[in-house]
């Protein structure tokens, strides 16, 4: 492929997602990795706010230390929109074109980043866990896959601006300090003239039950080799026992032992409980990727070899259906 | 109301349940051993169309981009009740990446002509970037939706979707013809009966390349996909671990540790 | 010789395995538990074509032919052999219907068959015989228009869930005069009696059929009076021992997979038990059992797709893969050592599931005297 798509500054643009005028978690996750990659060319670090009513999060992305905050503001705009959200972007991406925009993995992202990359005609990365630039100024993206134990590199050498999402809950937050307030909004109109085909009509929130995957000290977790539904009650009942929450990997979603929200991975969640006990995975870093950052780590699988045993604190090789009972009676002995 | 005609894109993926292997020399997977079947979420694309024709009527045509071997899952895909399937298949469309598979694919649905909807699982269980089905809507100009749970024909022209995302969902309304993208919570799929298989036989599965579909050679394959795989790495997340045979004395021991950790 | 699935028996596998894991496998226990038959999954495949697959296609059947059927039967009975033999005596059922009922009889009974609506047995055995059929003492005595039967038939496979039911009766003073009738459910005087306590196949009825003053139109006549052995020898031997070998591929598979699995998993001294010679005898044993078991049946199906004759091989299949998986679940209990015989553990059900494919279709001993007999006779000549 030739050079194609647009001359790039040596900016880092991070998009500004925000929700009910709040903004989405993972955008204070990517100032960091933002601020790192910036520096690192000697462009500066901009986000883009679309949305409705939203100059105090203007004001909290300048609090948060970004650059410059290109900030479109209009009613239509309120809610992420599939059909506005990527011509908006376009539009202002061929103004000013960056070295790279950087894109959070959620739902929306997820819509905007393959979409805005189609329009552009340029490389996109999804699910990033890691970033970079090499000295040509490329973003080195670091995916997670192809099973056991392999990263991805993904480059885009030859298109620009590079777009990546990036796997919410892999880096720190950045906490705002209205102090050190340094950079400027640049209001651009929202001029788009023709039909919407895409409307929101409601926004309905919903109550998670139990404990949320994310918050819990203890997660235990359960893989393919948990084997049955039967099976899946035993994670449950150590779970609760542990007062935990209870996770899955994508086979075990998929036999439809856990639902898809309590997944863990990379196409899921990932956790930083104290104690993560992982019953019948074998450790694909799928996975695994997800639960690195545990502070310990328990495994119980029947294979010895299984991957999984490397990255634990400790490893029980055996059966997880007499195991987790004997654990259950042991724990509920010690607790007495 | 009109009946629908609904394309939907069907990805063959290696099956889960089997080892991938990654070549190391040429950074892809291989696909030599490992069986080939329908990417679980374009099973829920497909039954949500098959459930849209039983409602309104039409047609469902099933379209995928893959290597000649695929034939024989758009074969089952013609054994769920699709009535018409296209294969799009060429040496030249190997090592594609999103954009450029996105392309062929939106080359393809102007082959088929005159339909009212794509609808296509959010993601593959391969390479899960959920990137294909919003890049064929741009590529075609239509309106898209990504991780649709729920969708009713909201009008003549319209539909009523529900989407998710990280709080519980939108409702939103989308004008056809327009692309979605399903999720597993949409429907649970069928399996494959008897009449469909022994039907399936006699139903029309066309392959096509390059030569047959208007694709400029720029815009496909590696010369038309912007990403690359750089590096490949091998990644430790290895701790100082034990190792313990599942005695009870193993379990005690453990017990203890969970005590100085402070987790019970 | 061509060893190879067509694209069509490729997919219908695979169709069938999925509906066996999707469907079957979750109520396993279940059938275990209350021995209950779970007539909405014998409906659901119904719905799904299973009993089509045989039927001709005016009929509003499939026309696969009987490889299909065997391919059938392995994939239920992998996942669970008492769907399995419920399965195979819905075939049975029909059988009679394509090999010897009149074309009103045809186009009154199987287009119901082939869509599942009804379902339907066969019953010859009673108390004092089966295999002997001078044992046989239902009678049916000619009255008018219609056919009044006295009698009780036992060790009936799906007595209690069969709709439309070939009965073998007696028509006259010849102990070797027999007439096959089509008895529905509901027919004054019929009705099903005890279901029987089994060893296995937890979940399908076995069980007897009574027989009081029932009277049954003279047009429910299959064949002529006298044809009713013939009519039901044909169809036990050819789809009955079809069917059983069928279900013993399935306690084969699911034997080869359940033993691999343990002998993977279970770790003794920091090695998992399939390091040792004796698992591995075992494991070869199995899937040499496996193999042979299939190809005896599946090129008896191909004879009988071709018309040829076919049951003899059919004996030999049915003897061999029945008795190969009750050998073979035996291997399989002893790879599992102790948890061989927990009620938990799949080992334990094939052993016991295995055993029941003996006596049905004809017990190893009347397949030897068939096999023997059939080469006998060639040697004389």
């Amino acid at each position: 492929m030739d050079n194609q798509g647009l001359k790039a500054s040596s900016d880092i643009w991070v998009f500004a997602e925000q929700k009910n005028k709040r903004l989405a978690g993972v955008v204070y996750e990517l100032l960091a990795p933002g601020r790192r990659l910036s520096d690192k060319l000697g462009g500066s670090l901009a986000s883009v706010l679309i949305g409705y009513d939203v100059s105090d999060l203007a004001e909290e992305l300048l609090a948060c230390g970004v650059d410059v905050v290109y900030k479109v503001d209009a009613p239509p705009l309120a809610h992420y929109n599939s059909w506005l959200y990527p011509r908006i972007l376009e539009k202002l991406v061929k103004e000013n074109p960056p070295n790279s925009l950087l894109i959070g993995a959620t739902y929306a992202g997820m819509s905007l980043a393959p979409a805005l990359a189609a329009r552009l005609g340029v490389g996109c990365s999804a699910h990033c866990v890691n970033l970079d630039v090499d000295d040509h100024g490329n973003l080195l993206q670091y995916v997670p896959g192809f099973g056991g134990s392999l990263m991805a590199i993904i480059i885009s050498p030859y298109s620009r601006p590079q777009i990546a999402t990036i796997k919410q809950g892999v880096f720190t937050k950045t906490e705002s300090k209205p102090g050190i307030k340094k950079g400027m909004i640049r209001e651009v109109a929202f001029e788009f003239t023709g039909p919407i085909p895409v409307k929101v009509l409601e926004i309905k929130q919903e109550k998670h039950a139990g404990m949320p995957l994310e918050k819990a000290k203890v997660v235990v977790a359960g893989g393919a080799g948990v084997g049955s539904k039967e099976g899946w009650a035993k994670i449950e009942e150590l779970a609760a026992l542990m007062g935990g929450a209870v996770g899955a990997t994508r086979p075990a979603v998929d036999e439809g032992w856990a639902k898809e929200s309590q997944m863990i991975g990379q196409s899921g969640k990932t956790v930083r409980p104290e104690l993560y006990i992982g019953v019948g995975i074998s450790g694909d870093i799928q996975h695994t990727v997800g639960i690195q950052d545990a502070q310990k780590i328990v495994a119980i699988n029947n294979n010895p070899k299984a991957p999984i045993f490397k990255m634990a604190d400790y490893g029980i090789v055996g059966d997880y259906k007499e195991i987790v009972p004997l654990l259950i009676e042991a724990i509920a002995q010690e607790k007495n | 109301m009109k009946p629908l005609h609904i394309i939907v894109c069907v990805k063959p993926v290696p099956d889960f349940r089997s080892p991938v292997e990654f070549d190391q020399k040429t950074k892809t997977v291989k696909r030599g051993n490992v069986a080939t079947v329908i990417n679980p979420l374009d099973k829920n694309a497909l039954e949500a169309a098959l459930q849209l024709k039983e409602s309104f009527g039409g047609k469902v045509t099933a379209l995928s981009m893959a290597p000649p071997f695929a034939e024989s899952v758009l074969r089952e895909v013609l054994a769920f009740g699709a009535d018409e399937a296209f294969l799009l298949s060429d040496p030249a469309f190997a090592g594609s990446d999103t954009l450029a598979t996105a392309y062929v694919l939106a080359q393809g649905v102007k082959k088929i002509r005159d339909f009212d909807l794509v609808i296509t699982g959010a993601a593959s269980t391969d390479g899960n970037t959920a990137q294909v089905g919003p890049q064929v809507a741009e590529h075609l100009g239509l309106p898209h939706a990504s991780f649709v749970t729920q969708v009713k024909r909201h009008s003549e022209h319209s539909l009523e979707l529900t989407l998710k995302t990280e709080e519980g969902t939108i409702l939103a309304e989308i004008d056809l013809p327009a692309l979605i993208t399903v999720s597993r919570e949409i429907n649970e799929p069928r399996t494959l009966g008897l009449f469909g298989i022994a039907a399936a036989a006699a139903k029309p599965l066309h392959i096509l390349g390059s030569s047959d579909l208007e694709v400029d050679p720029e815009r496909v394959g590696e010369k038309g996909s912007p990403t690359r795989i750089a590096d490949i790495r091998e990644v430790s997340f290895a701790r100082k671990s034990e190792l313990h045979e599942g005695t009870p004395e193993a379990i005690s021991l453990l017990v203890k540790k969970f005590r100085e950790w402070g987790v019970i | 010789m061509d060893f190879s699935f067509t694209q069509e028996q490729e997919l219908l596998q695979k169709g069938v395995r999925e509906f066996a894991e999707k469907v079957v496998a979750p109520r396993v226990q279940e059938m275990e538990e209350t021995k209950n038959a779970p007539v909405d999954i014998y409906k659901a495949m119904g719905q799904n074509g299973f009993f089509a697959v045989d039927i001709p296609k005016k009929y509003g059947g499939l026309e696969m032919g009987a490889l299909a059927r065997v391919i059938i039967l392995e994939e239920i009975s992998r996942v669970s052999a008492a769907v399995g033999m419920a399965t195979q005596v819905f075939y049975l059922g029909i059988a009679p219907f394509l090999e010897a009922a009149s074309e009103e009889q045809k186009q009154k009974y199987l287009p119901s068959l082939a869509k599942g609506e009804k379902l339907a047995t066969v019953a010859v055995t009673e108390a004092s015989g089966g295999s002997d059929p001078t044992g046989i003492v239902t009678e049916a005595k000619k009255e008018g228009d219609n056919y009044i039967l006295n009698g009780r038939k036992i060790f009936i496979t799906n007595s209690h869930e069969a709709d439309i039911i070939t009965v073998v009766a007696r028509t006259s003073q010849d102990p070797l005069q027999f007439s096959a009738f089509i008895v529905e459910k509901g027919m004054p005087g019929f009705k099903p009696g005890r279901k029987e306590n089994k060893m296995g196949f937890h979940g399908c009825t076995t069980g007897e059929l009574i027989f009081e003053n029932c009277i049954v139109p003279v047009e429910n006549l299959i064949g002529k009076e006298g044809d009713g052995l013939k009519i039901a020898l044909k169809a036990i031997s050819e789809t009955g021992r079809c069917g059983m070998a069928g279900v013993a591929l399935g306690i084969l598979e699911s034997c080869l997979e359940e033993a691999v699995k343990f002998a993977n998993e279970r770790i003794l001294g920091g090695k998992p038990i399939s390091v040792h010679q004796a698992i591995q005898a075992r494991i070869a044993d199995i899937r040499i059992a496996l193999e042979s078991s299939r190809l005896l049946t599946y090129r008896a199906a191909w004879l009988k797709e071709k018309g040829m004759r076919c049951d003899v091989e059919f004996a030999i299949a049915k003897y061999y893969s029945t008795e190969a998986a009750v050998q073979c679940a035996k291997k399989t209990v002893d790879i599992y050592g102790g948890y061989g015989v927990m009620m938990e553990f799949a080992a334990q059900r094939l052993y016991r599931d295995a055993q029941l494919l003996i006596p049905s279709a004809g017990t190893s001993d009347i397949q030897m005297i068939v096999i023997a007999r059939d080469s006998l006779k060639k040697g004389k000549k």
